[in-house]
C-alpha cells in the first residue's frame, strides 16, 4: 500500500510553519537556539493555553497547522515522537518538590510531565478518539512513531495518522548538557566551524514537526513515503549490510536515491557514522544535512523528514543544504534520509517523489 | 480584607495562569466555578495548594471546598479567619 506525506509543519528557530528556511535560512551563530514562537492565538484560546507549557502549544499549533495544509480536518491517529515530553513542566514540578520540601505540589506541571501528554493534548484538540500513541526512544522517537503510522496504514487499521516529533531544549537542560561537553562554544557554533572535522560539541535546538501521512494519493502531497526500516545496536561494519537488505526489501538500487540527508551535527563521535555510511554505502549520491538549520534533539531526525519532504515537493535542492557533492539533476526522484543516535540506534526512510 | 482580596487576586492570576487578566478584571464577588472566572476541577487543586503554600491552610474536609471557593471575597475571608502564616 503506498503511502504519502500529504503535508507538514515545524516550529523551530527557522520562520515557524513556514517553509522560508529553502530560500532565506537563519543561520544560528551561538549553540543555544530558541524557536521562534507563531502567535498561538491562532490556535488556541488563552483559556486552553493557559495551562499549556511551551511544547504542547508548538505541538498543537504545527498539528493544526499541518491538518490545515493538508485539507483534513480529522485523522485516523494521533502519534508522537518525544525524548523527554515537556521537560520544562518537568524541571517546575521537580523545582516545586525541592522548593517547598515535597509539600503543596502543583498539579498542573505534573500532570503535563509525563510524556504522552503531548498526543494526547493534540488529540483532545482535535476531538480525536482514534489511535493515540507515544514513543520515547532517545534519539530515534520520530523514527519509531513513523514506524508505527506506517505499519497501522499497512495494516489497513487507520487511513491517516498525524505523525510528530516535539522536543524542547530548556536552558537549564542546555546547561548540565553543556558541562557534559554536548554543545558548541558560541564562537565555534557557525556552519563553516560545524562542518570542519576534528570537533567536539553540536548547536542545540528544539523540535516541533507534524506530518500528515495519508494512504489516498491527493495532488497536494508532498511525496511519498517509500520505505521505512528502523535498527538497534549494530556494529558499524554492518551498516552496509543493513542498507542493501533494504534496498533488496523495497526494489530498487542505489543508482535510484539521488541523495542522502544525514544528521551531521558537527561533533565528530555523531557524524563518524554518517560519513562512514556515505563512503560505504551511497558514494554516488548528493549528501545532505540538516541540523545546521534546525539544531540537535532527540526529534531532529523528524526536520530530516521533513526538510526532505518539502525539497522532494520543490524539486529543489537549496545549495545550503548541501554537506558535500553538489550535483546538477533534472529531476529529484528518491532521498534517503538516514538517522543514527549514538552510534547506537538508527533509521533508514525512504522519501519518493 | 481589601488589601487581602487584592494580594489573592494577583495570586490567582499567577498560578493559574491567567494571561491577559489584571487583578481589577476579577469581581470578587462573582463565583470561582461555573460562570464568573469559569474555573474547573484542576483549578481547585491548585487554589488548595495555594492556601496551604501562602496561607498556612490545610483543607481536611474536600466538601469545604465548595463553601470556600465561592467567590474570591469567600475565599478571602476564610483565608483571614484560619489563615497560619
Amino acid at each position: 500500500m503506498d503511502i504519502f506525506i500529504r503535508s507538514a509543519s515545524q516550529i523551530s528557530f527557522q520562520q515557524p510553519l513556514d517553509m522560508q528556511w529553502l530560500t532565506a535560512p537563519i543561520f544560528p551563530s551561538v549553540a543555544f537556539n530558541p524557536p521562534l514562537e507563531p502567535d498561538y492565538k491562532q490556535f488556541v484560546s488563552p483559556v486552553e493555553s493557559r495551562r499549556m507549557g511551551h511544547l504542547l502549544k508548538r505541538a498543537v499549533a504545527v498539528s493544526l497547522d499541518a491538518l490545515r495544509k493538508g485539507d483534513c480536518s480529522m485523522p485516523d491517529a494521533v502519534i508522537s515522537g518525544t525524548g523527554l515530553g515537556c521537560i520544562e513542566n518537568t524541571e517546575k514540578f521537580l523545582n516545586a518538590v525541592i522548593d517547598n520540601e515535597e509539600e503543596c505540589l502543583p498539579p498542573t506541571p505534573f500532570m503535563q510531565s509525563t510524556h504522552n501528554t503531548v498526543s494526547s493534548q493534540i488529540a483532545l484538540k482535535l476531538q480525536c478518539h482514534g489511535y493515540n500513541s507515544t514513543y520515547s526512544h532517545r534519539g530515534t522517537s520520530f523514527d519509531s512513531a513513523l514506524l508505527d503510522a506506517v505499519i497501522q496504514i499497512q495494516l489497513g487499521q487507520i487511513g491517516s495518522a498525524l505523525v510528530g516529533g516535539y522536543d524542547e531544549m530548556t536552558p537549564a537542560y542546555f546547561r548540565m548538557l553543556n558541562k557534559l561537553g554536548y554543545w558548541r562554544t558560541d564562537e565555534a557554533s557557525d556552519v563553516d566551524s560545524l562542518q570542519k572535522s576534528g570537533r567536539v560539541g553540536s548547536i542545540s535546538g528544539s523540535s516541533a514537526v507534524s506530518l500528515l501521512l495519508t494512504s489516498s494519493p491527493s495532488s497536494e502531497k508532498l511525496c511519498q513515503l517509500y520505505g521505512i526500516e528502523a535498527f538497534s545496536c549494530f556494529e558499524k561494519n554492518q551498516l552496509p549490510a543493513i542498507y542493501h537488505d533494504f534496498l533488496l526489501k523495497y526494489g530498487i538500487v542505489e543508482a535510484d536515491i539521488d541523495a542522502v540527508m544525514c544528521g551531521f551535527s558537527g561533533d565528530d563521535s555523531n557524524d563518524e557514522m554518517y560519513r562512514y555510511f556515505v563512503a560505504e554505502c551511497c558514494p554516488q549520491s548528493d549528501v545532505l544535512w540538516y541540523k545546521h538549520l534546525f539544531g540537535e534533539s532527540f526529534c531532529a531526525s523528524a526536520f530530516g523528514v521533513y526538510a526532505a519532504a518539502c525539497c522532494l515537493h520543490q524539486q529543489k535542492v537549496p545549495t545550503h543544504l548541501y554537506y558535500m557533492k553538489e550535483r546538477k539533476r533534472d529531476k529529484i526522484r528518491k532521498i534517503l534520509v538516514f538517522n543514527c543516535f549514538q552510534n547506537i540506534d538508527g533509521s533508514l526512510i525512504l522519501l519518493s517523489l | 480584607m481589601e488589601q487581602l482580596i487584592e494580594e489573592l487576586k494577583r495570586e490567582i492570576i499567577e498560578v493559574l495562569n491567567l494571561e491577559g487578566m489584571k487583578p481589577e478584571d476579577i469581581d470578587e464577588n462573582a463565583p470561582l466555578f461555573g460562570e464568573g472566572l469559569g474555573l474547573d476541577s484542576i483549578d481547585a487543586l491548585e487554589l488548595i495548594v495555594l492556601m496551604e503554600k501562602n496561607y498556612g491552610i490545610k483543607l481536611q474536609n474536600a466538601n469545604e471546598g465548595k463553601e470556600i471557593f465561592k467567590s474570591v471575597r469567600v475565599m478571602a475571608e476564610y483565608i483571614k479567619e484560619h489563615r497560619t502564616k
